[in-house]
């Protein structure tokens, strides 16, 4: 690994202006909000506009990429690497989906079709009070924020990092995935969520809602984009990429870096399970195939493709390679995994740095500086 | 008894055996058993249309010194009066698939006559009757297991002349044992205190959960509050039985896990050499596991093409061949992706993955995903029971010996070769290790190439005892890694250990909770461990990441 001094790490600005995100992209996800809701908005009625199906996979590649940024802003800025992400984006679409169920109860009067199933005929009691919206949010951001906490002190506590912890995010995620897999537990077993019918009290298969939704996560994305390109140029953010390139000394400075990791981990989270409270309304089911180690994998193969330590690199990644992933599976379903592996083998050996090394060469080559592409060369 | 005589005096034995009903008549037939007293079949016959009950119950004591051809006619009879085929007209008939005969001729019969109804009683009397029946005639072999069970129920329904008989006639050991345990549970409802004590003494010397049970059952019966004699007999074999059901109870579980531990054990010890060595974690090593099934598949295929005679020692002859196929893969795959990333592990992370996806397509596209039929060969089915309810089955015993096997190779090539010292070097401290002259990329090579042979090792194991399909290898990575990080970096003895553990914990736990919870609690147990211990059980010295 590249040696760098923490002490300019404190003090410089951090490697790169396009470190934390570039405005391009920053502007692209503005202008496909705008699109969205001007030109998805009068599809509600007309004929007019992008159709309902490119409304919903802008939504979705939105809240892909949201997942994504939030697991860049840990193993890009402080170098840790989950394999569990999966988790909290779990945490959230089953929240948001409980939530959705629960408000479908108040007008229907029956409850899902799976606790039918279990034989029984009223909600469980940690079902209470998700039919309000304001109070379900703050369960998936405090559950979320919870385990990651409980989970994140334990580890960095002891100073268990790198490969350790990956393998230790993904055998925890599998064991989610073995838990709720069982029918047992109130939360669908092994079919999931579905069935969901009203957002808000309006009816979620329509062309408005789907609008409405994309909308919602182009817009949260854009916000989580903002907010965290500020979080990482801030001091707090300095003093992240500090404790990743050299934690003992600034420790030795005085700092607490477990509390400095600890919050931009639990921070981390709460973005995943906000995008999988996005994702899951516009894809209409959750089971728990969120939680199987592959998916988690994947997460972190956007941002790698994006370009790590990049916001904007991971929303590239995530919409590039789910772009692909859409288009493929239609086309040539069963081409899609050789694509996938080969994208990735092709990344990591020639692009270390994502597609922003492609951008920093093209940049190059039309007579600019090569230097950040140097610089930021292989974080651990 | 007899073999134990000498020949001559067999001889002279067999000499007054042809005499004796000569000289003595009518007395001595009585004690040579069979084929001496004809059955009053008339009567029989007459009798199960009238009271079936007692003529069952005169019939099943008349079961031990029948003649074959009485037992064939009480066969067909009982068969016809619980089949409702037996017709009590002017004379007693039986219909059949053609039409109606007479049950004591078999000559065509009137079928107009009423057909008697059983009750509850008789017919469990018939019932016993028509399984002794089935023991003591030529029957199928379903037939007589099925004979069995019914007499595994009501023992004491069948006199012990009856069942001595069967057990002589039994076709193999395994049903005369079976008939000789029902003849001493039937005796244990004797009149005679000697012979109940007798059969209890017998019970324990064959301690298993059921025969406790039995015992155990005795404890409410008047003779045992009466008799001091029978309660201690029975007190003293409760006693031995119930030690000896405990200890078969402890070793099965040992055993299961040592089982489970072997194969985590070998899925994980070419994890752990290249962890050690590289500091990588290889997410390709469940596809190498696979890859190496889908090798012994194909040996399997040339063997059954080429000789079929020798398939049934595929297992044995895959060997070689998986091992040095996975290896080559291995090595390919270390010098095409892993060989350029070693300063950043965690992206050989995602490399191996992506690997890993390659690897499972190219074998679906290949062999389609199907599970593979792969033969059991005689070496790895059935099993032997040892102690009571401990049953050691081959195919377990096999897995045990074969990571007993790759655990020694292991430790002789890292131990005792030069390559192995290399290796060993390379882990402790890669930058001395170069300094003083190994090539530190091509132990790297070698050993990734031993890791993934290793890993095609464990896919041969599993092959004829699990699943054998292309996303075999995802099942395994999750466990694998558990145990390496567990065991430490590197460390053999530790990922001997960690395999224990966590094969036993697996064990312990599965039953009572099931198997999530298990891996629930091993993944706490884990977690908390690496709190004391962050690098494992055995930490290799000088590195630290």
């Amino acid at each position: 690994m590249t040696p760098r001094d923490p002490l300019a790490a404190l003090f410089a600005a951090p490697a790169g202006a396009s470190r934390g995100g570039s405005p391009a992209v920053i502007g692209a996800v503005a202008l496909a909000l705008v699109a969205v809701v001007v030109l998805g908005g009068p599809l509600a009625g007309s004929e007019a506009g992008l159709s309902p199906y490119m409304v919903n996979l802008v939504g979705q590649l939105a809240a892909f990429a949201l997942l994504a940024v939030s697991l860049d802003l840990i193993w890009g800025f402080a170098g840790i690497l989950s394999l569990g992400h999966g988790l909290y984006f779990a945490i959230g679409g089953y929240v948001i989906a409980m939530h959705l169920l629960k408000h479908g109860y108040e007008t229907t009067g029956t409850v899902p079709d799976f606790m039918q199933f279990m034989g029984w005929s009223e909600f469980p009691v940690y079902w209470f009070g998700l039919e309000l919206f304001p109070y379900a949010l703050v369960v998936a951001v405090a559950a979320a924020g919870l385990v990651a906490f409980v989970f994140g002190y334990v580890s960095f506590r002891s100073r268990v990092g790198g490969v350790y912890f990956a393998i230790i995010t993904q055998a925890l995620v599998y064991v989610a995935m073995l838990l709720m897999f069982r029918n047992d537990t109130g939360f669908g077993g092994n079919n999931g969520m579905t069935g969901f019918s009203v957002i808000f009290g309006y009816p979620i298969n329509t062309p408005g809602a789907a609008m409405a939704m994309s909308a919602a996560s182009l817009a949260v994305l854009l916000a989580a984009l903002l907010g965290t390109r500020a979080l990482v140029r801030s001091q707090f953010g300095r003093l992240v990429l500090a404790a990743r390139d050299d934690e003992v000394r600034l420790k030795t400075l005085g700092y607490d870096t477990l509390r400095i990791k600890l919050a931009l981990w639990c921070l981390s989270a709460v973005l995943a399970a906000l995008a999988g409270m996005l994702y899951v309304p516009q894809v209409g089911i959750i089971n728990p195939r969120v939680l199987s180690p592959e998916l988690s994998i994947e997460i972190a193969v956007w941002v790698a493709v994006g370009g790590r330590g990049h916001l904007t690199g991971a929303v590239i990644g995530a919409v590039l390679v789910n772009a692909l992933k859409f288009w493929l599976s239609t086309n040539a379903p069963e081409l899609w995994p050789f694509i996938l592996s080969g994208l990735v083998i092709v990344v990591v050996l020639v692009l270390p740095n994502g597609l922003t090394d492609l951008s920093a060469a093209v940049r190059g080559a039309m007579g600019r500086t090569g230097r950040r592409a140097a610089a930021r060369e292989a974080t651990p | 008894m007899f073999s134990r005589l000498t020949p001559l005096l067999r001889g002279l034995l067999g000499l007054m055996a042809v005499l004796t009903p000569l000289v003595c008549g009518e007395a001595a037939a009585q004690g040579a058993g069979a084929a001496e007293v004809p059955l009053d079949r008339a009567a029989i016959a007459a009798g199960l249309c009238t009271d079936a009950g007692d003529t069952l119950d005169r019939a099943a004591d008349a079961l031990g010194d029948a003649s074959d051809d009485d037992l064939a006619f009480l066969r067909r009879i009982t068969d016809a009066l619980m089949g409702r085929n037996l017709v009590c007209g002017e004379t007693v008939a039986i219909k059949s698939g053609g039409g109606t005969v007479d049950a004591l001729t078999g000559a065509p019969a009137d079928a107009s006559g009423k057909t008697p109804v059983l009750n509850l009683r008789n017919r469990a009397s018939a019932e016993n009757l028509g399984a002794a029946l089935t023991l003591l005639t030529p029957s199928s072999a379903s037939d007589r297991d099925r004979a069995l069970r019914v007499l595994a129920r009501r023992p004491q329904g069948v006199s012990a002349a009856a069942l001595a008989r069967a057990a002589e006639a039994a076709l193999d050991d395994a049903s005369r044992a079976a008939i000789e345990e029902l003849a001493v549970v039937a005796s244990l409802a004797s009149e005679d205190v000697s012979e109940r004590i007798a059969a209890v003494e017998a019970l324990a010397r064959t301690p298993n959960r059921r025969n406790l049970g039995r015992l155990e059952a005795l404890k409410g019966e008047p003779a045992y509050e009466g008799d001091t004699a029978f309660r201690d007999a029975v007190d003293a074999a409760i006693g031995e039985a119930s030690t000896w059901v405990r200890i078969a109870d402890a070793l099965s579980v040992l055993f299961s896990g040592l089982s489970y531990a072997s194969i985590l054990f070998i899925a994980a010890v070419g994890l752990a050499i290249v962890f050690g060595l590289m500091g990588v974690i290889n997410l390709a090593h469940g596809e190498f596991i696979m890859i190496g099934a889908y090798v012994t598949f194909m040996v399997q295929e040339v063997l059954r093409a080429l000789a079929p005679a020798l398939v049934d020692w595929y297992l044995i002859l895959a060997i070689p061949f998986t091992f040095l196929v996975t290896a080559a893969i291995g090595v390919a795959i270390e010098l095409l992706v892993v060989r350029h990333l070693y300063r950043r592990p965690l992206m050989t992370l995602l490399a191996t993955w992506a690997v890993s996806l390659f690897l499972v397509n190219i074998v679906r596209v290949t062999f389609g995903t199907q599970n593979l039929a792969f033969a059991t060969p005689s070496y790895i089915s059935g099993g032997f029971t040892l102690i009571g309810d401990f049953i050691v089955t081959q195919n377990r015993l096999f897995a045990i010996v074969f990571a007993l096997v790759v655990l020694a190779a292991t430790w002789l090539i890292l131990k005792k070769t030069p390559f192995g010292l290399n290796v060993r070097a390379v882990t402790q401290n890669r930058e001395m290790a170069s300094a003083i002259g190994i090539a530190t990329r091509r132990v790297d090579m070698l050993a990734f190439g031993l890791g993934s042979g290793l890993a095609g090792l464990a896919g041969l194991a599993l092959a004829p005892i699990y699943n054998v399909n292309p996303l075999m290898g995802t099942n395994f990575i999750i466990e694998s890694f558990m145990v390496v990080v567990l065991g430490g970096v590197g460390s053999l003895a530790g990922t001997l250990i960690a395999a224990l553990g966590i094969g036993q914990i697996n064990v312990l736990i599965e039953p009572i909770w099931g198997a999530v919870a298990a891996k629930v609690i091993v993944l706490l147990l884990i977690i908390a461990f690496i709190q004391r211990r962050p690098e494992g059980l055995f930490a290799a010295p000088g590195r630290r990441k």
